[in-house]
């Protein structure tokens, strides 16, 4: 999922080639992102997108020969003059009279084209990584293999792909090799498949074509000259000393031929607003706001002193465990500090629990883009590969770390408490001098861990992840003020973190406090159970199954599983009496129905039910499930497929406990789920104690830092 | 020892007034430092000096009265326009073309009558606790005016101080009240004792002179509605100089951002030097190229 839609997209014929544009309204100055077309398209610049567009009129389109603009062939349809004529076309249709130009590699000598032809159109350029001939020395790499560009080449490798007969027999050999020279960044696996997949939405033909076209229509020296010489308008070059398209002279010598600013980018490669979106970022929104002369807002600032002690929550809305953890840790933590001011930046679902609370959420909020939509949107049947949804969520991620960001700048917070919000943790890693206030980072599990059936790529994926943040917290201690585990250390799974990384245990141990289990509630005792059941209308000598699948549409497939078993089960056990919650996203209606079967949209207060009933059936989430351990239920739990957290960590910690039995969930047939059911349906259990001081244990350690 | 010294210090002559001026820093925009009641000099800047010419050429002068200018006793010599035709003689000295121009309390009238004068000359106009008249006084100073020239009680306190006979008869009692008054703000001995010090420079004549209005009040709003350049307004909310919301409405008409510094006194510049650096840089910063 995109972290923003646009407001409107549309398409413009522009020399008779269809060129699709997308718009994202706002007031203020409006930024057109310009993509080095064909290679890429305006995806590439999804990391600015989001935030700049809060700030201002954002426009973004594909360039001919990608995305979802027309593919003409033939080198005369690739040149810089219909390129130029592009970006004309796309300003006159987005209604846009004027704007501030970003433009990457070899589209920012369109932009200085365009600057020329028509200075009244432009505000001022921040080139990325730029390239216009004759400005700077080139690699030797690009002139070396010129030559050879129409050869029949044995066996090219290395710069020498880059031949027009490997390209268009081949792309994926060239773009593959060609991103992969240019991300030198460590850790930079998802930023290499986004733009090789992008690069592969054009053809080889097109791009060969496109390659081609720069030396037909090629500008003299004179003439760059002039128009460098003519451009009187501000120019911010950002360029990575690491860049192996565009050497770093080039950049350079630009910057000083048109009097620009240079912002180097030091051990960052070509792909630096993608790698370094956050830096990347600021420094386009600091230059808009000097070339356009955005007028400060009006704001307060607070003398140290006086000032009320205030801690930001943010708490992760995948899944509402977290939000009922979170909101006992802050009530434990207000015994301590009974004047602690508490903002929550927080997202549906989570809002709707604190907002029952009466809790104070920011509102800022309301910008930040959805996770638990990403999530459901990533689910299909029984399974989400929940490794690969967190990877694909980048830009989400970073939506929300922006405005985290500002928020926490203008809030002048003296804590910040990050339950599981990745981007503050990861971002604050990759960008240290942007840290604000005290961090508490919190999480019940460490370490991705791959799905057996990923292969030997998923293990490399979640190796360099791990690898990642081990790197980040060895070379940044000072970003976490206090990690704590949500759990003991008995409940980390006893693996590594991957080929030549630590065991997971003994990192965790090392670098984090242990707060034991937080359930966020007591559990009922015996006489306590009676009342319920009474109160709830379960019978004497009826068994009472519960079936819950959470908040999201994913339980649909367990669901029908858990009623398709029903009447076998029944059948068995008369006694049998079964609940089942479908929640809000899935239609009741569309389930079965049985006698002594019923079915609820949404039940009040789903935990009491839980921990009174003779049996739950249930996913695999640790909240839900610890629950039930914690009051001592029978449960069968089915972790969802490909959910690394729930297969193993999870599963490792119910194991702890001795609590519930596991099932996986493509093995079971109706027949042995029922079979299951009745084998546990009422059965005694002899759990280990869930602790119940988790809260006030973590709230103690937080406590410390204000 | 000073943090930092001039490139340059001079004197010019205007109207035969002998003002003393400095320079420091050559960087781009020139950002001009305006004088303000003359019970001060302009070593009131000295927690701005430094940090701000590292970046921009700073210049800043002793009005008439005070510092190293003339102690004038003529009450001509110390309005608004007065003023402003001193920072012109100033900027033209300095062959300044325009400047950044910032001004604390009555400072912020010398500010105004400037952008007001040559528009040209001024690219953005900085005003801190500004002294305009817009909004009723506070209880405890809203007859010191009229008060002023009457001779004063026996047991005269508070701002009954505020008068003419008691300066020239205990003048370091009133400067010791007034400060003690400017700076609100707990823990403040250091710039009390500095802005005694630099009123102790000048005396009760000069500043009898300075309080003694010859004409009619400007339409200060008028000028501010008019004013072309971008404003930054910074004002403290616990200001007993000049009420907060004098500043916040300054701001409203000039269509400038207000800094609203929660807790501040009248002269935040010296008690919270850092973020009224920090807050002029980024004005600066942010000013069309």
């Amino acid at each position: 999922m995109r972290a923003l839609e646009p407001s409107h997209t549309a398409t413009v014929a522009s020399r008779d080639v269809a060129i699709n544009y997308e718009v994202y309204e706002n007031s203020g100055p409006t930024i057109l992102l310009i993509p080095p077309s064909p290679i890429t398209h305006s995806r590439i610049y999804k990391a600015q997108v989001p935030f700049l567009a809060r700030h201002y009129r954002v426009v973004t389109f594909d360039g001919r020969g990608n995305g979802r603009s027309g593919r003409p062939v033939g080198a005369s349809r690739h040149g810089r003059e219909e390129n130029v004529a592009d970006i004309l076309a796309v300003l006159n249709a987005s209604e846009t009279e004027k704007a501030v130009l970003v433009a990457h590699c070899h589209a920012n000598w369109w932009a200085i084209d365009l600057a020329a032809a028509h200075p009244d159109r432009v505000v001022g350029l921040v080139a990325i990584s730029p390239g216009i001939p004759y400005l700077g020395r080139p690699h030797e790499h690009w002139s070396e293999v010129a030559p050879r560009w129409r050869s029949h080449l044995e066996n090219p490798t290395g710069w020498d792909l880059f031949n027009r007969e490997v390209i268009v027999t081949g792309l994926e050999r060239w773009v593959g090799f060609f991103f992969e020279s240019q991300l030198v960044e460590p850790h930079s696996t998802k930023q290499l498949e986004d733009a090789v997949s992008w690069a592969l939405e054009t053809t080889g033909e097109i791009l060969a074509d496109s390659e081609e076209a720069q030396d037909l229509d090629l500008p003299t020296r004179q003439e760059i000259a002039s128009q460098v010489a003519a451009l009187d308008k501000p120019v911010l070059v950002i360029h990575g000393d690491r860049d192996v398209c565009q050497h770093v002279d080039k950049g350079r010598a630009f910057a000083e031929a048109v009097s620009g600013e240079f912002q180097l980018v030091a051990d960052a490669g070509h792909l630096v607003a993608g790698r370094d979106p956050v830096k990347v970022n600021h420094l386009i929104e600091q230059f808009v706001d000097a070339t356009t002369g955005v007028k400060m807002k009006s704001r307060t600032w607070s003398r140290g002193l006086g000032r009320k002690k205030k801690a930001l929550y943010i708490s992760s809305p995948i899944g509402l465990g977290h939000a009922r953890r979170d909101l006992a840790i802050v009530e434990e933590l207000r015994h301590v500090e009974p004047d602690l001011q508490v903002d929550w930046l927080a997202q549906d679902p989570v809002t709707q629990v604190l907002d029952q609370a009466g809790e104070s959420i920011h509102p800022a909020s309301r910008w930040l883009a959805s996770e638990s939509g990403h999530i459901a949107s990533e689910a299909s049947g029984h399974d989400l590969h929940c490794f690969q949804a967190l990877r694909r969520m980048d830009e989400i991620l970073l939506a929300n770390f922006m405005l985290f960001q500002e928020v926490v700048e203008e809030g002048a917070y003296d804590l910040i408490v990050a339950d599981e919000a990745w981007d503050v943790d990861h971002f604050w890693h990759e960008n240290p001098e942007l840290k604000r206030g005290s961090h508490v980072w919190l999480t019940d599990f460490v370490g991705f861990i791959p799905m057996p059936e990923g292969g030997p790529e998923e293990a490399y994926l979640t190796t360099d992840y791990n690898a990642e943040m081990i790197e980040h917290i060895a070379r940044f201690p000072r970003i976490r003020d206090r990690a704590i585990f949500v759990g003991n250390p008995d409940d980390i799974y006893p693996e590594t973190f991957g080929d030549g990384l630590p065991k997971i245990r003994d990192w965790t141990e090392d670098h984090f406090a242990f707060s034991g289990y937080i359930t966020g509630f007591t559990p009922p005792d015996a006489d306590e159970v009676a009342g319920i059941r009474h109160d709830l209308g379960f019978e004497d000598g009826e068994k009472v199954c519960v079936v819950t699948v959470g908040g999201s549409g994913v339980g649909q497939d367990l669901l029908e599983k858990v009623i398709a078993a029903y009447p076998m089960a029944k059948a068995q056990m008369p006694e049998l009496r079964m609940i089942a919650v479908a929640g809000p996203r899935i239609e009741p209606e569309s389930l079965p129905t049985h006698p002594g079967l019923e079915i609820h949209g949404y039940v009040d207060r789903l935990y009491r039910h839980l921990s009174v009933c003779d049996l739950a059936v249930v996913q695999g989430g640790l909240t839900t499930t610890m629950e039930l351990a914690a009051a001592g239920r029978p449960f069968l739990y089915f972790p969802l497929r490909n959910h690394f957290e729930q297969n193993f960590h999870v599963r490792h910690r119910l194991g702890q406990y001795g609590a519930g039995t596991y099932m996986d969930y493509s093995a079971t047939e109706p027949e042995a789920l029922a079979d299951a059911i009745v084998t546990h349906v009422g059965e005694k259990v002899d759990y280990r104690p869930v602790e119940t001081d988790g809260a006030a244990r973590a709230a103690a350690m937080i406590a410390e830092l204000i | 020892m000073r943090a930092a010294y001039p490139d340059t210090a001079g004197t010019l002559e205007r109207d035969g007034t002998r003002l003393g001026y400095e320079i420091y820093g050559g960087g781009e925009p020139t950002l001009l430092l305006l004088p303000t009641w003359t019970i001060v000099h302009t070593r009131f800047w000295k927690m701005q000096i430094p940090y701000l010419a590292r970046h921009y050429r700073v210049i800043t002068y002793d009005g008439p009265g005070n510092g190293r200018s003339d102690r004038i006793l003529d009450p001509e010599r110390y309005t608004s326009d007065a003023y402003a035709a001193d920072a012109l003689a100033v900027l033209d000295e300095c062959h300044a073309e325009s400047a950044v121009v910032a001004g604390l309390s009555l400072g912020a009238q010398y500010g105004v009558a400037l952008a007001t004068m040559a528009p040209e000359r001024v690219s953005g106009l900085i005003m801190i606790g500004p002294a305009l008249p817009l909004t009723p006084q506070s209880h405890e100073r809203s007859s010191i005016a009229e008060r002023f020239p009457e001779p004063y009680p026996d047991d005269v306190s508070g701002w009954g101080k505020y008068n003419l006979a008691y300066w020239h008869d205990h003048y370091a009692d009133f400067v010791e009240f007034f400060f003690s008054q400017c700076f609100s703000e707990p823990h403040s001995t250091k710039p009390i004792e500095d802005a005694v010090g630099w009123a102790l420079e000048t005396d009760s004549h000069v500043l009898g002179a300075q309080s003694t209005h010859p004409g009619p009040e400007p339409d200060w709003a008028m000028k501010l509605a008019s004013l072309r350049c971008p404003t930054l307004v910074i004002h403290g909310t616990h200001d007993r100089i000049q009420p907060y919301e004098r500043g916040a409405k300054a701001a409203r008409l000039s269509g400038g951002t207000l800094l609203t510094m929660e807790g501040s006194g009248h002269i935040p510049n010296a008690r919270d030097p850092v973020k009224v650096n920090l807050a002029i840089r980024d004005f600066i910063e942010r000013l069309p190229t």
